[in-house]
């Protein structure tokens, strides 16, 4: 009894750590989500709105618009990072001091902080005299002076880029360590059978890989819908609201329009979209586990 | 809009007086105290606090400088304001000042107690420190525009400064016809209103303004839409570096610093950057400066930036922050870091400086072609909604610019729209 009632106690300090820095920020957000709140007018939150601050998203057209930026970018993003993540982990899976060193390497880019990673494509992209555009410029004469961050699709790009340079060596731990689990035996025998490398790959390797690549992918749907700071530094939005992303619209709304009560709802939609999407990707890994067992 | 306001007139009238070095307090009423300032990473600000030992020394009051870097600063007097209590003393932008009017305590008795001579600021920067017919802030920092361009260039092209913004063209073909240098080196992408600044002067010299008498949005004029052709324009001319469509004000300063464009309208305190060694290819005689180009008939015009220093409604220590301000808004100090040898600041906000001889010869008669910009110029009117307003201009700029817009006259009545859905 008084070994169950420490345990309690010992439980205390990470609960009001969870509390102070999570609950209560989610819960203050959420009943400012229903309320005004200019902070031109006012430091603390005026009058209940009931849920005027919804309806105004919903015809707003610029959160309709970052919505659709956003849209684009989770596809794109999950979508390459996955399969680069995955291939790479294929051609690493094998043993050998040249794959351990690449491994090494490959973190790298992870390491790196987002903003960072945003201001270094920015100047790498620069016409005048970044490397990069320099450099496809000298490897394809047609590329020389494109002005790649100045066209809404390249500039869209190019943010996918960083997000997918950035994820893919993480997302590729952890397809190493999901393809360590796939029995060889299996593999081997397909192999007496003659059966090709591309057939093993997507008959028995990407099959019994399912779960792992569905954590990646809700992982990295769950950061992307996030994305904001190479919005920042590379692109601030532009050009035009090309990649003003939803993360980036609620920050404008919070802390450049004053909003607090507008952006707390904004904030609450986002949520509400990454919960639904968490949902909807554990429902799936569940019933691939029922089916596995039945 | 442009109108001087009655407001600093009768601030100016009631609080002016002859312009006398700062005194401390006699008895030093506030020894002990310590007053925090938050100020936004400058080099002017730096040399301010290099020279607190005279100011702690005649009241006993400590002081302590935090800075923060201009693109965070905002976000800095966001998080005072409203969980506040940390500073005594912030500097804020002119375009923040009535949005963040929550954070700032009237000074006015405090001021005219120290005898600070407000007339000695010019009305375009005096204006930003006055909210409602009370003082909130005086000017510490404050800038106008003017061309700098690569004298060099200018010769080898056989052109001479631009003096209209139709010479500019002309001069920008002649020089990028005999170097491999951009003509003029703008900005067109998005950060905090930057592709607006030379833009609004195309706005004023068309006869065009931001809004109407009644508030209601005036850019889609006419006029707005020749300044808007215009501007955007100069990117289809190709007088302008590749990218530019995504240029800040930095990238464009790079650019001229690196000897890729011949020209650059800018804000004057870039100056110290233009020649220095370590970031910049260019040397003394290779740059040359003048007033900001007009449209032809039309009136000079600059549009201006102000940051002013004021108290914090939260603070502990007021009357000590107070005497802070007057100490350090005192012509003495400001003209004591624009003589210092060992620095490069050209930024000053007193008449009286920037009209001294002493001064003038230091800097090429820089600071008597400020005054004479600010004889003329008046300031804008930022309202509370400024900073949003701001973001939908200059996202109309830059979806032009990207070709992501190509109707100038939709995409200005889009964005008169986007403002007066503002709630």
């Amino acid at each position: 009894m008084q070994d169950r009632l420490l345990s309690y106690w010992l439980l205390v300090p990470a609960f009001i750590i969870v509390l102070a820095t999570t609950i209560y920020p989610l819960a203050y957000s959420f009943i400012t989500s229903f309320r005004a709140w200019d902070l031109t007018e006012s430091r603390s939150p005026q009058g209940f709105v009931g849920f005027d601050n919804y309806f105004y998203a919903a015809s707003e057209s610029a959160f309709l618009n970052s919505l659709w930026v956003t849209f684009i970018f989770v596809i794109a993003s999950v979508t390459l990072t996955v399969v680069l993540a995955m291939a790479l982990a294929l051609l690493l899976r094998r043993k050998g001091p040249m794959h351990t060193f690449t491994r090494i390497i490959l973190i790298l880019p992870f390491a790196m902080s987002p903003a960072l990673i945003g201001v270094s494509y920015r100047f790498m992209f620069n016409p005048e005299f970044g490397v990069l555009a320099k450099g496809l410029g000298a490897m394809f004469p047609s590329l020389q002076g494109v002005p790649w961050l100045a066209d809404p699709d390249l500039a869209m790009g190019i943010l996918v880029l960083t997000d997918v340079w950035h994820w893919t060596p993480y997302m590729t731990f952890m397809c190493l360590g999901g393809l360590a689990s796939v029995p060889k035996e299996t593999q081997e025998a397909a192999r007496i059978d003659g059966a090709s490398n591309l057939r093993i790959i997507f008959g028995i390797i990407l099959p019994q890989m399912r779960g792992v690549i569905l954590v990646m992918a809700v992982l990295k749907t769950i950061f992307a819908l996030k994305m904001f700071d190479q919005v920042v530094t590379l692109t601030g939005g532009g050009p035009g609201t090309s990649t003003e992303t939803l993360a980036y619209f609620i920050f404008n709304v919070g802390f450049r329009w004053f909003d607090m009560g507008y952006a707390s709802a904004l904030a609450w939609i986002l949520t509400a979209i990454m919960m639904f999407i968490s949902i909807w990707y554990v429902r799936m890994l569940l019933s691939d586990r029922k089916i596995a067992t039945a | 809009m442009k109108s001087f306001t009655s407001a600093i007139a009768i601030a100016a009238s009631i609080y002016g007086a002859q312009a006398l070095a700062w005194e401390a307090t006699e008895g030093r009423p506030y020894e002990g105290q310590t007053v925090s300032v938050l100020a936004v990473k400058s080099s002017q600000f730096e040399a301010h606090e290099a020279r607190l030992a005279e100011f702690e020394e005649a009241t006993g009051i400590d002081v302590v400088y935090d800075y923060v870097p201009f693109p965070n600063m905002k976000e800095a007097l966001t998080t005072e304001m409203v969980a506040g209590g940390d500073y005594d003393v912030v500097s804020v932008m002119d375009q923040w000042v009535v949005s963040l009017q929550q954070l700032m305590a009237p000074i006015g008795p405090g001021i005219e107690a120290q005898g600070t001579d407000l007339s000695d600021f010019p009305a375009a920067h005096m204006r930003h420190g006055m909210l409602d017919g009370e003082l909130i802030g005086l000017p510490v920092r404050g800038h106008v525009q003017l061309l700098f361009y690569r004298t060099d260039l200018l010769e080898a092209a056989g052109v001479t400064p631009p003096k209209t913004w139709e010479e500019m063209v002309t001069a920008a073909k002649a020089i990028q016809d005999s170097s491999d240098a951009a003509g003029i080196a703008l900005p067109y992408g998005k950060l905090n209103g930057q592709n607006l600044m030379v833009w609004m002067n195309l706005l004023w010299g068309n006869g065009g303004d931001l809004f109407d008498a009644d508030g209601n949005a005036a850019f889609n004029s006419a006029a707005g839409v020749a300044a808007t052709e215009t501007y955007v324009g100069y990117l289809a001319e190709e007088i302008v570096p590749a990218g530019s469509a995504v240029f800040i004000e930095q990238d464009a300063v790079t650019s001229f610093k690196q000897g890729n464009s011949a020209m650059l309208p800018v804000w004057w305190w870039v100056r110290s950057q233009l020649t220095d060694p370590k970031q910049s290819t260019l040397t003394e005689d290779q740059v040359g400066f003048t007033a900001l180009p007009s449209v032809a008939g039309a009136d000079r015009t600059t549009f201006t930036n102000t940051w002013i220093f004021g108290v914090t409604e939260q603070s502990d220590s007021k009357d000590a922050a107070t005497e802070f301000l007057g100490w350090l808004t005192d012509p003495a100090l400001e003209r004591d870091v624009l003589m210092d040898p060992d620095l490069t600041e050209v930024v000053a906000v007193h008449m009286s400086n920037l009209t001294d001889a002493e001064v003038n010869e230091r800097w090429g008669g820089m600071h008597q072609a400020a005054a004479d910009a600010l004889a003329t110029a008046d300031g804008v009117e930022f309202g509370d909604n400024w900073p949003r307003i701001v973001l939908i201009l200059e996202t109309a700029i830059s979806s032009l610019a990207s070709g992501e817009e190509t109707d100038v006259q939709a995409a200005l009545d889009k964005a008169a729209e986007d403002i007066a859905a503002i709630r």
